[in-house]
């Protein structure tokens, strides 16, 4: 008596028997590499870290193939958090477009701004006031390090150590209540606009920043202090993930990833935008590329970017912070890419106008949907344990990933 | 029937007013007629019920330990993590565990569909099985230890293996990759620190000749330098960081990582089956802070011996029937004499207000007075808050590094204890034997 | 204004261009056609004299009447950028060569490319569907992109407007919503 067939539940084309309430067998695969991947030898299985887990920085699947602990290989799947950013802005208005681009990378949304309204201003011709320019810049420095201060905390957090993020998160809180006073919103700040900032600095904003950047750097050092020494942490990031130059170059990396493998490529230095020509700041880099590098790269980045900001706000000049312009934007038709250095890389967006009020295209480059191709070659041959503590030391947003 | 009409309150009542009055009628008539033999019974098997109560006491006192322990744990590490923690559940949250335990009580015994059942379903109670056999062993006091027997350093360590047996048992029976891998690190974990765990208190037992834990308290008597800690600090490292491990406590809690694999080998687990886990857990930490402090820290030996020679026998006999006229009047004078200055203090303090905050402070002041009073003429009492002082610093330390440490990976927790902890174990036996050798020449 | 760069990449591409270099604000733009697009991100890459060794981005484009493939290269040296646009893709059935060989990051640009447009890109070991689902049957970044075909298998398929069944095949030339052949 032949058995009841009936189609997977996961793949239809897939015929599984009837009356089974648990086999599902593995996925046909499409591609070489996935059929590599989907072959199983000897003492191999397949863990699924699902898209709801505690530490995959959002809604990520990772389909992990090991050998009893050990990782041979690594496949992330994508697409949990798409929301069609790109053909939404198409349909919008470039006002509009700006505020679609915000909950990207949610966790630094300025940069997410940034990007964009730089394309746009250069499709247009505007020249942005030089009091903007300097708001913006402090404004995006701020981003950075309560970016930067997140992922202390949650890096922290990945390898078990409970402590950090809380503090991590005392900082992050005063930014962002600073940030708050200042654009009226905690997450999503929708500051930016096409040819200047959306309102001048505030009094509550001024008074903030001055009582933070008092004790910036002592609490910065302070909560440096939990688990930078700590042999644990050392230990469990010292030589994982390491991460060559050529490599890095090769697969796209950008960003503090880059520094921490030798390259100081820092688009600030590079290929400076707003008044980053006129600033005074290093471009910390480290060589040996593994997620300990990365982290401290990072930490290193807090402290520039503190220094940034005091300079900024000694030099910022008096004026408009917003640029004349009329209320319906037709830009001529043409193609711009604006880039800023973001705290995860280079976050860049390529719009093109075709003479229309809505922009034709908008594609929107993320540096975390780069860094997450690492994963695998990164982890494979370690344990299940560092596949976490590599994703953390990459710091993608899974936002950004996704678009 | 009216029973409808009963509130679930009622309800409950209804049953247990007359089963409770039918019981103690029958309970009565029972002794009477045969009060003698079980009288006579009992004094014949002294040694097994004596057993008998001292589990059942032990058995009840883990799960408030356990309550307590959790509580503790919530509120330290959220003061170490500058937050609150629980604050609204009774005085500065202390109710909240036991409302946790009420919870998981409450909740659907689910089992999954593809589970190994009867696996699945005693896994839990042998890991509990094994947490609090090994409390039967713990000397509490001289007087307060249920089984002092000769091999009881023995019995703990093989009685405390079984946990593995459980731990392996719910992450095979779960069905489920991720309880699969925590169920085999905890059993890798836990077998590779065994061996530096048993090997360290060798030495211990070469200084005392004895393994029994009653003897091994007694040998430390004296003052605070007599303890093990000063005579054996090798082994007392190896021993924390060994019980750490066998306990699952960060650095060492692969198994519960949740932070990678859910929540290891209790993933599958919910309500009692999952508190069955957590307090085992939590039951653990205190017997195994209990035992540290029994071999190291001196157990019920106060670290001084005060000889105060205090005379405050009251012979309460002597009152004849002012005895209840004390025991009547006494709480409502106290209450009386400490809701007077609350009343006074504020006008907005109402008449029963201060009532009630007289009658509880009574209630504290004679609690300590008579707390107090045992404490100095009640030997048991005095050895027992000594052990548990010690105990409750150690629980403290435990929470303290769960608070601030990392997770160690599962490769370097056994690298660290084949390669550094066994020879350095080793390394003290020799020494210890080799230093009671030319100590005894 | 990099009149270095431009004057570079006229002297060793001239004839491969298909407009001059454009040079506008601090980008330079170069299109190559189709059938030269491997070569020359190959001298842009290998060649001493640009060593374009960083892909910043790799994307497709929907014109309306063609595709395009833009690749945004970046040096970390000497701070040089380059667009280079490969117009020419066919619309309904648009293939060209991989940069994975160049630079193994291209992977899932190129995914994410084939997915939202449908670009074939011949070479890439991995191209599959990397936001959609698996059995997905549109391309959602195309200008005649249809909603409807998910939902379609829902229960409730049809009862919105927006809901019903359809698939690029029913969308005529007439349906394509935006064209701007110039861009």
């Amino acid at each position: 008596m032949t058995q009841q067939m009936r189609p997977s539940l996961d793949d239809p084309r897939v015929a599984i028997p009837a009356d089974s309430t648990w086999y599902e067998p593995a996925p046909i695969p499409q591609t070489e590499r996935q059929a590599e991947f989907l072959t199983l030898r000897e003492g191999e299985m397949f863990v699924n870290m699902g898209p709801q887990h505690p530490s995959t920085h959002g809604v990520l699947r990772v389909i992990i193939k090991v050998n009893g602990e050990k990782v041979v290989d690594l496949d992330p799947v994508l697409g949990y958090l798409h929301r069609g950013v790109e053909k939404l802005c198409e349909n919008a208005d470039y006002h509009q477009a700006i505020c679609y681009t915000d909950p990207l990378e949610y966790v630094s949304s300025l940069f997410c701004e940034a990007a964009p309204v730089a394309a746009f201003e250069k499709l247009m011709d505007v020249d942005v006031p030089r009091r903007a320019q300097y708001i913006r810049v402090l404004t995006m420095e701020l981003n950075r390090i309560a970016s930067h201060t997140l992922f202390q905390g949650w890096m922290a957090l990945d390898l078990g150590g409970i402590t950090p993020i809380l503090w991590a998160f005392i900082e992050r809180d005063e930014i962002v209540d600073m940030l708050a006073a200042l654009t009226g919103q905690k997450l999503l700040y929708n500051y930016y606009r096409i040819g200047g900032v959306n309102g001048d600095l505030n009094h509550e904003f001024m008074s903030r920043l001055g009582t933070w950047m008092s004790r910036a750097a002592a609490q910065i050092d302070s909560n440096l202090a939990l688990i930078n020494e700590n042999e644990i942490f050392v230990r469990r990031t010292r030589g994982l993930g390491v991460l060559d130059a050529k490599t890095a170059l090769k697969m796209g990396v950008t960003g503090p990833n880059l520094r921490a493998s030798g390259v100081p490529f820092d688009l600030r230095r590079d290929r400076p935008y707003l008044v980053y020509p006129e600033l005074e700041f290093d471009v910390p880099t480290r060589d040996e590329g593994d997620s300990l590098a990365r982290y401290l790269v990072r930490m290193d980045e807090i402290k520039q970017s503190i220094r940034i900001i005091d300079q900024v706000l000694h030099e910022m000049p008096d004026g408009p912070v917003m640029a004349k312009l009329p209320r319906l934007l037709r830009p001529r038709p043409g193609r711009a890419f604006g880039a800023v250095e973001g705290p995860r890389g280079v976050y860049g967006t390529y719009a093109i106008s075709d003479g229309t009020d809505q922009p034709f295209r908008m594609r929107i480059h993320d540096p975390s949907f780069v860094h997450l191709q690492l994963v695998g070659p990164l982890t494979k041959g370690n344990l299940i344990a560092d596949t976490m503590a590599v994703m953390a030391s990459l710091d993608p947003v899974m936002g950004g990933v996704d678009k | 029937m009216a029973w409808n009409r009963l509130t679930p309150a009622g309800r409950v009542l209804a049953v247990l007013l007359p089963v409770l009055a039918i019981g103690g009628a029958l309970t009565t008539v029972l002794l009477a007629t045969f009060g003698g033999a079980i009288a006579a019974t009992i004094g014949a098997n002294l040694p097994i019920v004596r057993f008998l109560a001292a589990s059942v006491i032990t058995f009840l006192i883990s799960v408030p330990v356990a309550f307590l322990l959790i509580y503790m744990e919530m509120k330290i590490i959220a003061l170490m993590n500058l937050r609150i923690g629980p604050d609204r559940i009774g005085p500065a949250g202390a109710v909240m565990s036991v409302v946790h335990g009420l919870k998981v009580l409450m909740k659907e015994d689910y089992t999954p569909p593809s589970v190994d059942v009867p696996v699945f379903t005693l896994a839990p109670v042998v890991v509990y099985l094994a947490s609090f056999m090994t409390l039967l062993v713990i000397p509490f006091a001289p007087e307060l230890t249920s089984m002092g027997f000769e091999l009881g350093l023995l019995y703990f360590f093989a009685i405390g293996g079984l946990s593995v047996v459980g731990l392996m048992m719910a992450g095979w029976s779960s069905f489920n990759k991720y309880s699969l891998l925590g169920g085999i690190r905890a059993a890798a974990q836990a077998i590779s620190y065994e061996i530096p765990l048993t090997l360290s208190v060798v030495g211990i037992v070469i200084l005392t000749g004895t393994l029994s834990l009653p003897k091994i308290v007694a040998a430390q008597d004296g003052s605070f330098l007599d303890w093990f800690i000063f005579r054996q600090p090798l082994a007392a490292i190896i021993f924390f960081i060994a019980i750490t491990a066998e306990a699952n406590r960060t650095p060492f809690d692969n198994a519960e990582a949740d932070q990678e694999i859910v929540a290891g080998f209790a993933t599958e687990y919910s309500g009692m089956r999952f508190g069955f886990f957590f307090f085992a857990e939590y039951v653990n930490v205190f017997i195994v802070s209990a035992l540290f402090s029994a071999v190291f820290l001196g157990g019920s030996n106060p670290p001084i011996h005060i000889d105060l020679h205090p005379q405050i026998l009251i012979n309460l006999s002597a009152l004849g029937i002012g005895l209840p006229l004390l025991a009547g009047i006494a709480p409502v004078l106290g209450t009386l004499l400490f809701a007077a200055p609350l009343w006074f203090a504020s006008t907005r303090v109402k008449g029963w207000q201060a009532l009630i905050g007289g009658f509880l402070i009574f209630g504290a002041v004679s609690t300590a007075a008579i707390g107090l009073w045992a404490f100095v003429m009640l030997p048991p009492v005095a050895s027992l808050i000594w052990f548990l002082i010690k105990t409750f610093t150690l629980v403290f330390t435990f929470v303290w590094m769960r608070g601030t440490l990392p997770r160690a990976r599962i490769d370097q927790l056994m690298g660290f204890a084949w390669k550094w902890l066994l020879p350095a174990s080793l390394l003290n036996i020799f020494a210890t034997a080799f230093a009671v050798l030319i100590a005894g020449r | 204004m990099d009149r270095r760069l431009a004057a570079l990449l006229q002297e060793k591409f001239g004839e491969r261009l298909l407009t001059p270099v454009r040079q506008r604000y601090d980008e330079s733009e170069i299109r190559v056609a189709l059938a030269d697009a491997t070569d020359t991100l190959r001298s842009l890459h290998d060649d001493p004299a640009f060593r374009f060794e960083m892909l910043i981005d790799l994307c497709g484009v929907d014109t309306g009447e063609e595709m395009q493939v833009v690749y945004h290269l970046s040096s970390s040296t000497s701070g040089d950028w380059l667009r280079v646009i490969v117009p020419g893709l066919d619309r309904t059935a648009p293939r060209i060569a991989s940069a994975t060989f160049l630079w193994p990051g291209a992977e899932w640009m190129e995914r994410e490319a084939y997915d939202m447009f449908g670009i074939i890109f011949e070479g890439n070991r991995d191209l599959r569907r990397i936001y959609m689902p698996d059995d997905y049957r549109s391309f959602p970044l195309r200008k005649d992109f249809y909603l409807a075909d998910d939902a379609s298998r829902s229960p409730a398929a049809g009862v919105r407007n927006m809901e019903r069944a359809g698939t690029p095949a029913d969308a005529t030339a007439a349906t394509v919503l935006r064209k701007s052949p110039g861009v």
